[in-house]
């Protein structure tokens, strides 16, 4: 445990060094590659990994030489060192038709929360002089108790957002409390106040779709967070037209919309830095989080700027993976990546079950 | 003209026996080895082995009486391993003195060839039929649950349409079987049509414990070793590969894996909920304790399983709800020419209501 906590204190100087805008303590590669040989010392299944990939971890030098557990061994195994009455903190993804859910669980919690707010005050808030009331457009925590967006969004409500006691959350049982946030939304206007509004693009579909085009502006200076796919929850709409959509519904500009990307697997976040002079479509990483795109199928990394497989290192994973390979396809462009989504499907040979049919491709998205 | 079943019979050989002289020619297995994905001796296993040229009286019999009776069919090949044309026309001929059969485009060497052979009347290509338009009779569609669904969709009001969905094997080994022949016989299973039918086999659930199950795993990896120098793999599509890449490491990380020039086997440890890995000579492998327990590891597949191969046919016999397919393993493959494979039955045969 000694270990572990020192690795989670090297990786939270990361986050304190950002936040105080100093320069990184060490090396990226120095911790993720410290922090790789100390999952393969102790999680047997890294450890066979390893040996499977035939790479010796004493031999990590950089980043890349750490093999990237797939998202489907957080399904079928327990990805974490530690046993389960440390468990403080449990993460599942959503389920998909085939009833399978991936978990993440955390021991230090905490350091989780330290490095979503930083990443999340410097990519949502950091241009704003007062806290904006923070309204969710999502289930609070005792409906969602095992969503890491659901924490998040209450992190974020209680952190970044204006003291306020009344519950920012607006789903219920999967219902959209319109008018509850029409009030909040109409008390902020009359007392100056921004918004940070907080939801995933399902949500704010089905929002859109209940307003049926009548415009709802939010506050001067608001701002919303969209997160993940649609995961078949609502109609699909193009990520540039629901872009414009929100920016005209809302009367916010287009580049205060801002996309996050998570995962349930990870302990970092990465987000368009539109509000910091960044490009849109363009997913930024913290320092402490790196991605990669790698070749689908021999899972070394792409030449720049080709597309490739999502292989993120975390360097705040210290106790379940420190690499991750996600399934979205993702480019290097600018300071960030693009999200390109899943690789299209090519007409399959025979009639065998194609893998997209048996998971009716449901993606879990935090 | 209604036929009689000696009538029906007579036309349905006809197509056997026109398959029998296509298996032979050379012509088209160079097209079968250019455009199937299967290497030249993938092929040939296929139309030595799998082709079903050599049907019984009675098989044929159980076919006719099975097909039922249209006023016409058309068959739709969208996605099936190349000799599954046989079965699906065969099917649609017994039941219609009118058949016409749309093949995919990436896969149409067979089915042309056949009917070309052929040479009945009765049977036709039109890859351009306006299904819209299409009046009384059924439509017999093998593809994946979207094209069927599509099928379903656009087909005029009182066609019937036939669905003949994607499947899965399941191989079922007990702990009383010879490991070694076990092992044989289902890599034999796997290696046919690179296992992209929907009879292959892509999980084996195992009696037993750990130590007994690596050991089955070990004699599946050599199996699959030895039949890889006689029949070698052919090409993965690239999303194929990326499953496999992704399958590789995941079951490195949850279990074990055997990892061959062409082939993976993998092996879950007991409890751990079930994957299924991509087609492509792929093999995982989950310890059961009982047949109770075989059911609920495959809970989440079940309802995809059109083949059971096992050592022990008597006791896989209640391992799905549904009908399906069950043989001993070496023959999950080469299931008798009765009737369509998937025999999942009535509840993918609906009535168009547009």
């Amino acid at each position: 445990m000694r270990e572990s906590d020192a690795l989670h204190a090297r990786a939270l100087a990361f986050v304190g060094a950002f936040a105080k805008g100093l320069r990184m303590p060490e090396s990226f590669d120095t911790l993720a590659c410290d922090v790789a040989r100390f999952q393969a010392k102790r999680i047997d299944g890294f450890a066979r990994l390893c040996l499977a990939r035939g790479v010796e971890p004493s031999a990590f030098r950089v980043s890349r030489d750490i093999p990237a557990v797939p998202t489907e061994a957080f399904k079928a195994a327990c990805v974490r060192w530690f046993p389960e009455e440390e468990i403080l903190a449990t993460f599942r993804t959503s389920g998909t038709s085939a009833g399978i859910r991936g978990t993440h669980s955390l021991r230090r919690p905490e350091t989780y929360d330290t490095a979503a707010l930083a990443f999340g005050r410097w990519a949502l808030t950091s241009d704003c002089p007062e806290r904006p009331v923070v309204l969710i457009l999502g289930p609070g925590p005792d409906e969602a108790p095992d969503s890491s967006l659901t924490r998040m969004a209450a992190l974020f409500a209680e952190r970044l957002g204006a003291v306020d006691s009344r519950p920012p959350y607006f789903v219920s049982r999967g219902v959209l409390d319109i008018a509850g946030i029409d009030d909040r939304i109409a008390e902020s206007t009359l007392r100056g106040q921004r918004v940070l509004l907080l939801a995933t693009a399902f949500a704010l579909v089905h929002f859109l779709d209940a307003l049926a085009g009548a415009p709802f502006p939010l506050p001067p200076g608001s701002r919303v967070m969209q997160t993940g796919g649609f995961k078949g929850r609502s109609r699909e709409v193009d990520s540039r037209a629901l872009r414009r959509e929100l920016s005209r519904v809302f009367a916010v500009d287009e580049r205060a919309i801002v996309g996050e990307y998570g995962m349930t697997e990870l302990s970092s976040q990465f987000y368009e830095a539109t509000l910091c002079g960044g490009d849109p479509e363009i997913y930024v990483e913290p320092p402490w989080a790196r991605i990669e795109p790698v070749h689908p199928e021999t899972l070394d990394p792409v030449e720049d700027g080709d597309v490739g497989i999502a292989r993120i290192v975390d360097l705040m994973n210290v106790d379940s993976a420190v690499a991750v390979l996600a399934s979205d396809r993702v480019r290097r462009r600018g300071a960030g990546v693009e999200l390109l989504g899943r690789l299209p499907g090519s007409p399959p040979r025979g009639c065998s079950l194609a893998l997209d049919e048996l998971l009716g491709e449901a993606r879990g998205v935090e | 003209m209604n036929r009689t079943c000696d009538e029906r019979l007579r036309d349905v050989r006809r197509l056997v026996d026109a398959a029998r002289e296509v298996s032979l020619d050379a012509a088209v297995v160079e097209a079968l080895v250019a455009t199937t994905g299967l290497t030249r001796p993938g092929v040939t296993l296929a139309l030595e082995e799998h082709l079903e040229t050599r049907p019984s009286e009675d098989e044929l019999r159980r076919l006719v009486e099975r097909a039922g009776t249209a006023e016409r069919v058309h068959v739709v090949l969208s996605s099936n391993v190349f000799v599954g044309a046989l079965r699906a026309l065969a099917v649609a001929r017994a039941a219609s003195e009118r058949v016409t059969a749309a093949p995919s485009r990436r896969a149409s060497v067979f089915a042309r060839a056949l009917v070309e052979r052929t040479a009945d009347p009765g049977l036709s290509i039109d890859g351009a039929l306006d299904i819209r338009k299409f009046g009384g009779g059924e439509i017999h569609v093998y593809g994946r649950d979207s094209t069927i669904a599509h099928f379903r969709a656009s087909a005029p009001k009182g066609v019937r349409v036939r669905g003949h969905g994607s499947g899965l094997g399941i191989a079922l080994v007990t702990s009383w079987a010879d490991p070694t022949v076990a092992a044989r016989a289902l890599a034999r299973d796997v290696a046919a049509f690179d296992q992209r039918g929907c009879l292959s086999p892509r999980v084996v659930l195992f009696f037993g414990g750990e130590g007994v199950g690596q050991e089955f795993s070990s004699e599946l990896d050599r199996a699959l070793v030895s039949l890889e120098d006689v029949v070698p793999r052919g090409n993965l599509e690239p999303q194929e590969s990326m499953a496999v890449a992704r399958y590789a490491d995941a079951i490195a990380f949850v279990g074990r894996l055997w990892r061959g020039k062409a082939h993976l086997v993998g092996l879950a440890p007991k409890g751990a909920p079930l994957f299924v890995p991509p087609s492509g000579r792929h093999i995982h492998i989950a310890l059961v304790e009982s047949l109770s327990d075989a059911r609920a590891r495959i809970a989440t597949v079940a309802q995809f399983v059109t083949a059971v191969g096992s050592d022990d046919i008597e006791i896989v016999r209640g391992l799905v709800d549904h009908p399906a397919r069950v043989s001993r393993l070496g023959e999950m493959q080469r299931p008798p020419l009765d009737g369509p494979v998937d025999m999942r039955g009535q509840s993918v045969v609906t009535e168009a209501t547009s």
